[in-house]
């Protein structure tokens, strides 16, 4: 119990998608320009990575490794997240039509989000449990959640502020997120402390 | 101080980023909407058809023209947009096909939907999972369980979701008429 809690804090907030392994930074910089948007986002991509890991493992332990195609992985994976995606959109479709109205334009965008990839390899590499592997892209998936609405509040604030016209818009956008990058590294020594 | 609490004589307020607006509803009390821009597509008595005029959920980017995303066809933008028509009650409002306008959804019911159709089903989930890990210890137990309760999540999902469309929370509002030009990002002349 004790190890999956700290391996989940160290997947959300020491070792974040975003800020310490820079993935998924087309969408924290495309999607973060309101709170709602970038919560909603963040929300699908929860979904989609949690249930794309549980996938990936079952085809890594069962397919990839029992039939020695490792060096399929990345193709397979690739697949595997693109049906995931296309699974959650009709999910969502028939299980509730409002619902699907309301939150079916954040899906696309999920498909080529290197994070979701990018943490189903990482979690391959660490040789987890089955439970584990589930709870690592969940923790991962709620550490890039995090940063994407605490960046969007960041930029609404911004937006409002009086900056000079060279720093308006994505400069500025950029400062603060190597700021808020600088801010999560002191997150780092709760894993050494 | 929260913005729900102040008090005071209506106002509007332009959003941060001209995409969404904080407007004071008649009793002084803010109520944050989340805004996009759609077309009626057809009128069928009272009632009027719209489209969502959303391009990208990202908003385009300098590779919009080569990344595929305006282009029709199974799982494309304009796919999806089809299927995210919706209607409304056109009675007070006559609107006629091809009219502009500007419609809102309360931006806590984005995020109440948001939970209820991906926060409930992982919660299932991971319980059932964490469950069957510590009574089995089975990496294929776990799964199945995991599976179960996804699946339950989702059946549950529905039943909040019939319950919040049932309450009118997860429709949008007609707003106002969009103004020439006026893009979801941002306002025309």
């Amino acid at each position: 119990m004790k190890d999956f809690v700290l391996m989940m804090i160290g997947a959300a907030l020491v070792n974040n998608v975003i800020l310490a392994r820079f993935l998924g930074l087309c969408s924290f910089m495309g999607v973060t320009t309101r709170i709602d948007t970038a919560a909603g986002m963040g929300l699908a991509t929860t979904f989609v990575i949690t249930v794309s890991s549980m996938a990936d493992w079952a085809v890594q332990h069962w397919l990839l490794d029992a039939f020695g195609l490792g060096y399929l992985r990345t193709v397979t994976f690739i697949l595997v997240i693109a049906s995931a995606v296309q699974f959650t959109e009709l999910t969502i479709k028939k299980v509730s039509p409002a619902l699907f109205q309301m939150l079916g334009i954040y899906l696309p965008l999920i498909t080529t989000n290197c994070a979701v990839l990018g943490v189903a390899l990482l979690l391959v590499e660490g040789h987890m449990s089955f439970l584990g592997a589930t709870l690592f892209g969940f923790a991962s998936a709620l550490g890039y959640s995090l940063v994407m609405v605490i960046f969007a509040g960041l930029r609404e604030r911004l937006a409002l502020a009086e900056v000079p016209r060279l720093f308006a818009g994505p400069p500025l956008g950029f400062i603060v997120a190597s700021l808020l990058a600088m801010a999560f590294m002191g997150f780092s020594g709760i894993s050494t402390g | 101080m929260s913005p729900e609490k102040l008090a005071g004589p209506p106002q509007e307020f332009p959003g941060p980023l001209g995409g969404g607006r904080r407007e004071a509803t008649s009793g002084g009390a803010y109520l944050h909407t989340v805004e996009g821009i759609a077309r009626v597509v057809r009128i069928d008595g009272d009632t009027a058809w719209f489209e969502p005029e959303q391009t990208t959920s990202c908003g385009h980017c300098a590779s919009a023209s080569s990344c595929g995303a305006g282009t029709s066809g199974i799982g494309t933008v304009a796919n999806r947009i089809t299927a995210r028509r919706f209607a409304l009650d056109n009675n007070a409002n006559g609107l006629t096909v091809g009219e502009r306008v500007v419609v809102g959804v309360a931006e806590r019911a984005l995020i109440r939907a948001a939970l209820t159709a991906y926060g409930l089903p992982l919660l299932t989930a991971l319980t059932a999972g964490g469950i069957a890990e510590s009574a089995w210890g089975s990496d294929l137990a776990t799964m199945a369980a995991m599976a179960g309760g996804l699946l339950g999540g989702l059946l549950l999902a529905r039943l909040v979701a019939r319950r919040l469309s049932a309450r009118g929370e997860l429709a949008p509002h007609f707003l106002r008429r969009a103004r020439p030009g006026e893009t979801c990002g941002g306002s025309g002349a």
